[in-house]
């Protein structure tokens, strides 16, 4: 009789240190972005934090930059001076094209320099809880001419030439942020 | 004054008089008691058959939810109770990022102890007792939502999936609680509550258990918990005659 009472105290105990799982943790490994972090092109050991750089999806639903600064105003929250960025990648498409404008809003029109970046990937959808459902983690498509394949292709489409002068891929596996999977040289 | 004082006194010698007495009707009580038939009981031992009413309800007002429990009980001894529970489940599940249903079959099996005294032929239950569990069932996801934490390009909607995954099964012991009342006849009706400890799980590749037929919903960690409703009905199959030992025994101890 003693020891079925201490079971049943063992177990309602038990019950009441049970976490809530309604609610997806923000801590929780979900859908990563992609991280860039930027270095100096002549010393490329030492981080280099870019200029009010904006970056903007191309048709994204509403037109308007990535939110780098959730405290700024209409204009600076989309600009970041960081040397590192995450980026967030098309969870129902097999590749993503952002514009990396690099001092954007300078009033100096020679100072403002578009970079446009497309990223070429394959997507595999991931069970994470009940609370958080599934997850996209991405790889980029292998280097290859035949048949030809790439991670993503730079191009320059304003024509005032390339501020991201080398890009070089870490890993083509995007199943977490906690580090870096392009440095970008400038 | 004296007449007031003879007063108390007398009073208080007649109040003692029945003080005294009392022990010597005390004593002499279980030796009346042990003579009495009333003493004697006859308990009824047999098998006892159920059905969970609420599973069977459930499906009325549900519609994800399909399921039915047929439970027995036998009188092993005067307290104790070999006790057992086979059913069927199909259950879907709608949480807010998933969609799936849970099909298959249970066992349960274990005992009850009855901790309530009847008196007379009463035959009513209190029981608290174990059970060990054993599931084996098919889940299949209907549909999904991916969690993006930056919903920069929108939110994505569900992605119907389809996917099933069969020959899982999953084992648990609980530890219950119940009443059972016998409303006329041999017709019992009960409530139980389940407390349940999930010791082996056998979860498909690429997806979780969410609800396992017999355990319920799954948590976390790996508690579940559970609740019956069951109208059950007694067939006797022998009797047994017991002396109530309460009162008999301290008597040759005086």
């Amino acid at each position: 009789m003693k020891k079925i009472i201490s079971l049943l105290l063992i177990f309602t105990f038990g019950l009441s240190s049970c976490e809530k799982d309604d609610i997806c943790d923000a801590n929780t490994p979900t859908t990563p972005r992609l991280v860039i972090s930027f270095f100096e092109s002549r010393t490329p050991l030492v981080p280099k934090n870019v200029i009010n750089l904006k970056v903007v999806g191309k048709d994204s639903p509403d037109g308007k930059g990535i939110v780098f600064n959730t405290s700024g105003d209409d204009t600076t929250k989309y600009l970041t001076n960081a040397n590192k960025i995450s980026i967030p990648l098309k969870t129902d498409a097999d590749s993503t094209t952002y514009s990396f404008i690099y001092d954007s809003g300078n009033t100096n029109p020679a100072a403002v320099n578009t970079d446009v970046i497309t990223f070429y990937y394959t997507r595999q959808n991931v069970y994470v809880s009940r609370a958080c459902g599934f997850k996209t983690i991405f790889t980029l498509n292998p280097s290859s001419t035949d048949p030809v394949s790439n991670p993503f292709i730079q191009t320059d489409p304003a024509g005032d030439g390339i501020w991201m002068t080398r890009l070089i891929l870490q890993t083509y596996n995007i199943d977490s942020e906690n580090e870096a999977h392009i440095k970008v040289y400038f | 004054m004296f007449l007031a004082n003879a007063q108390e006194t007398s009073t208080k010698a007649v109040t003692k008089q029945p003080a005294q007495s009392k022990p010597k009707t005390e004593a002499a009580k279980p030796a009346i008691q042990e003579v009495r038939p009333d003493s004697i009981k006859t308990d009824r031992y047999g098998l006892r058959l159920g059905v969970d009413l609420y599973k069977l309800t459930r499906g009325l007002y549900d519609k994800n939810y399909k399921g039915i429990e047929v439970n027995g009980d036998f009188r092993l001894t005067k307290k104790y109770y070999l006790a057992a529970e086979l059913g069927f489940e199909d259950k879907t599940t709608d949480d807010v990022r998933l969609n799936s249903s849970a099909t298959g079959t249970y066992i349960k099996g274990g005992f009850d102890y009855n901790m309530y005294q009847n008196w007379l032929d009463m035959e009513n239950l209190i029981t608290i007792g174990m059970r060990g569990g054993f599931s084996t069932f098919s889940q299949q996801l209907n549909s999904y939502k991916i969690y993006n934490p930056n919903p920069y390009w929108g939110e994505q909607p569900a992605i119907i999936d389809g996917q099933k995954y069969t020959g899982l099964t999953a084992g648990w012991i609980e530890v219950t609680g119940g009443v059972k009342a016998k409303i006329f006849n041999n017709v019992f009706v009960g409530f139980g509550v389940q407390l349940k400890l999930l010791v082996m799980n056998q979860k498909p590749s690429g997806f979780d258990n969410l609800y396992i037929p017999g355990f319920n919903r799954t948590y976390d960690g790996s508690f579940g918990i559970g609740f019956n409703y069951t109208v059950s009905y007694f067939i006797p199959l022998y009797k047994k005659k017991t002396i109530i030992p309460v009162l008999t025994k301290p008597a040759p101890k005086k």
